[in-house]
């Protein structure tokens, strides 16, 4: 599976595929992207630092997590059910990794962060259970690092700093009362310098449109 | 000379002047046509309505504020001022728009081209002005910062002039969240572009970022009479509209839309696939759609009014199903109803004189309720008695706008009513 994927990955590096195949669950894209190199990602921000705990609960800082290698770095909380929202970075980031895996230039490269915005439920442990297979180190595969915070005064600087809005809910419809917690889905493209350079939402996080941008981000960094 | 007689002087001018030219202003408003990257919309019913208001002279501090009325009509105060943050300057306060989050609006003014930043979240009814942007110019060179589009994280901001001779070639500013310049786009001035700009829409699906064109700062400062008496001055108005490669910020397609088109309004319609704008001297209405191979196309489709009378479309609001579109023509103050069950054909069904100058036009999701203000720029304005300032509320109920308040802001103190953007507590509250 991970040799076929491969392959139509980098098929659609080289333009030759419309989109990446294999079991991937993603929504189409509805548009080519401008070719590798063409254009320019901006320095949109610095990303910000802050306190964050690995799956064994050892706390690191984001910034010297981030200076590794460029980072994809989706924020979501593990029970969010919005097919649009955590969910859709997950398939996305599970449809990035093999290709980033196959591809040499890439594997070296580049890095997976999943950070939970609810510490309060997501705990070390709980992001080991979301995290599932995927935290299992590979050596040679790419990093995917699971992380969350101590509490969510820990949390409140790096989200104000990514300009990640979260407001907590009850579900609609749900027995009980559910906690949801309400926010617009964004993942972030962070250099090495430690520059947020794009920001993807719902409608154009694919794993196509992000693949350029790391190309791009290669060639001029 | 009276408000009549100069208008009378305008509209012959106006009638004169056959191939180029327009006035006009107007602005993406309502809960219909915000950024498609502004997810928190407002689907049941609004508490508030902002209204960047124009200072005037003598009026109040004679500064530009932002004005918060209740339009909740189960409030005890609905339909009535609630607050007004001034600026502490006049400065052409024009549009406004909302970040990505909702949490803060962004709302300019032509004149010294500065752009002040509201917080709207930590108290709704509220606002209050956290930061001033005033690098545009110096940053860009672009003067009159006109549209504010979220982008995620960012802001894109469309200027209408520029630094150099104050003409109309100019183009987009990018910034970010916290009021930070990222980078400028000029507007195309080759292969068929005029270098103009008015408004964006942006359809994200399609990585594709429409803009349109209206004038510089020499015509939009100046008194209109003049303007229309000034044949070279009435050449120097936006003809085209532009398709860009929104991910790289690159123009694709330039189109030929004589006349000013000035919004923008995407259907929000689920597999729709078409934008329509309003083309201000020509008063035609224009839909952007691909053909049978693909290729985007503009295309004049329907009539607004009769364009012998110069009725001057100014704003439009489409519905959230793009089955219509709501169209407010200036110089008659009438407010029109077009049916877009077929968008290659819309059919204007409905017009209400709504007042004797109107300009921006705002409606509910649900298509229930509509708002409308007054003022399109200071110089431009009708004088005398038929200088009404307001914010007017409606019902629709699919047959019959119904008045239910109306703020006069004049006799409010508070300037020339502009820009609206709707607000509910819920989106920030706990």
């Amino acid at each position: 599976m991970r040799r076929a994927a491969a392959v139509l990955a980098l098929a659609c590096l080289a333009g030759a595929a419309p989109a990446l195949g294999h079991e991937d669950s993603t929504p189409p894209l509805e548009f080519e992207p401008p070719a590798v190199g063409t254009y320019t990602l901006h320095r949109i921000v610095a990303a910000p630092d802050g306190e964050v705990l690995d799956l064994d609960g050892h706390p690191h800082r984001l910034r010297r997590v981030t200076a590794e290698r460029i980072t994809v770095l989706g924020l979501i909380y593990t029970t969010c059910v919005d097919p649009d929202g955590c969910p859709l970075a997950l398939r996305v980031f599970d449809a990035l990794e093999p290709v980033l895996r196959a591809t040499p230039r890439l594997r070296n490269a580049v890095q997976l962060v999943t950070l939970s915005f609810d510490p309060e439920h997501d705990t070390p442990a709980a992001m080991r259970g979301y995290a599932g297979r995927r935290a299992r180190p590979d050596p040679g595969g790419v990093p995917w690092h699971f992380l969350t915070t101590r509490s969510v005064r820990a949390l409140s600087p790096i989200l104000d700093g990514l300009g990640q809005d979260i407001r907590s809910t009850a579900r609609a419809g749900a027995p009980g009362r559910v906690r949801e917690l309400s926010h617009v889905l964004k993942v972030f493209l962070i250099d090495r310098a430690g520059f947020v350079r794009e920001i993807y939402s719902s409608a154009f996080l694919h794993p196509r449109t992000v693949l350029n941008d790391i190309d791009t981000l290669l060639l001029a960094p | 000379m009276t408000s009549r007689r100069i208008w009378r002087d305008i509209l012959v001018a106006l009638s004169m002047l056959v191939a180029c030219a327009v006035w006009i202003d107007a602005a993406g408003a309502d809960e219909t046509c915000n950024s498609p990257y502004v997810t928190k919309l407002i689907k049941g019913q609004e508490d508030y309505v902002y209204v960047w208001t124009l200072g005037v002279d003598g009026m109040g501090d004679g500064s530009d504020k932002l004005v918060t009325v209740d339009v909740n009509p189960k409030s005890k105060t609905y339909g009535k001022l609630l607050n007004a943050v001034s600026v502490g300057s006049r400065d052409e306060a024009h549009h406004m728009g909302f970040t990505d989050d909702r949490r803060y609006l962004w709302a300019g003014g032509l004149a010294e081209s500065k752009i002040h930043v509201f917080d709207i979240a930590t108290d709704p009814a509220k606002p209050k002005l956290v930061k001033t942007i005033g690098d545009m110019a110096d940053k860009t060179g672009y003067l009159g910062p006109h549209t504010y589009y979220a982008l995620p994280g960012r802001m894109l901001v469309q200027a209408l002039s520029n630094a150099k001779d104050k003409g109309g070639v100019t183009g987009m500013a990018v910034y970010n969240n916290k009021g930070d310049f990222i980078a400028a786009y000029p507007m195309p001035t080759e292969g068929g572009g005029d270098g103009y700009g008015y408004d964006l829409a942006v359809n994200p699906k399609k990585n594709l970022l429409l803009t349109s064109s209206f004038t510089g700062y020499t015509n939009y400062m100046r008194p209109l009479g003049d303007v229309v008496k000034d044949a070279e001055a009435m050449k120097r108005f936006g003809n085209t509209m532009v398709a860009w490669d929104l991910k790289a910020m690159k123009p694709k397609k330039i189109f030929a839309v004589p006349g000013a088109p000035l919004e923008i309004r995407w259907s929000l319609k689920t597999g729709d696939n078409w934008a329509i704008t309003a083309a201000a001297l020509t008063s035609k209405l224009w839909l952007i759609k691909p053909d049978s191979r693909g290729e985007w196309q503009a295309k004049e489709v329907a009539t607004i009014g009769d364009p012998a009378k110069i009725p001057l479309p100014v704003d439009i609001s489409i519905t959230r199903d793009g089955k219509g579109l709501w169209v407010n023509t200036f110089m008659d103050g009438t407010t029109r109803y077009f049916d877009l069950g077929n968008p290659e054909a819309p059919k204007e069904t409905y017009t209400k004189v709504t007042g004797k100058q109107v300009n921006m036009i705002s409606q509910s999701w649900d298509g229930k309720r509509l708002y409308i203000t007054s003022s399109l720029l200071a110089n431009w304005d009708k004088a005398g008695a038929d200088n009404e300032q307001f914010l007017r509320a409606f019902t629709w109920d699919g047959k019959e706008l119904k008045p239910a308040f109306e703020v006069d802001f004049t006799k409010e103190q508070l300037g020339r009513a502009h820009h609206m953007k709707l607000g509910a507590r819920a989106l920030t509250s706990p």
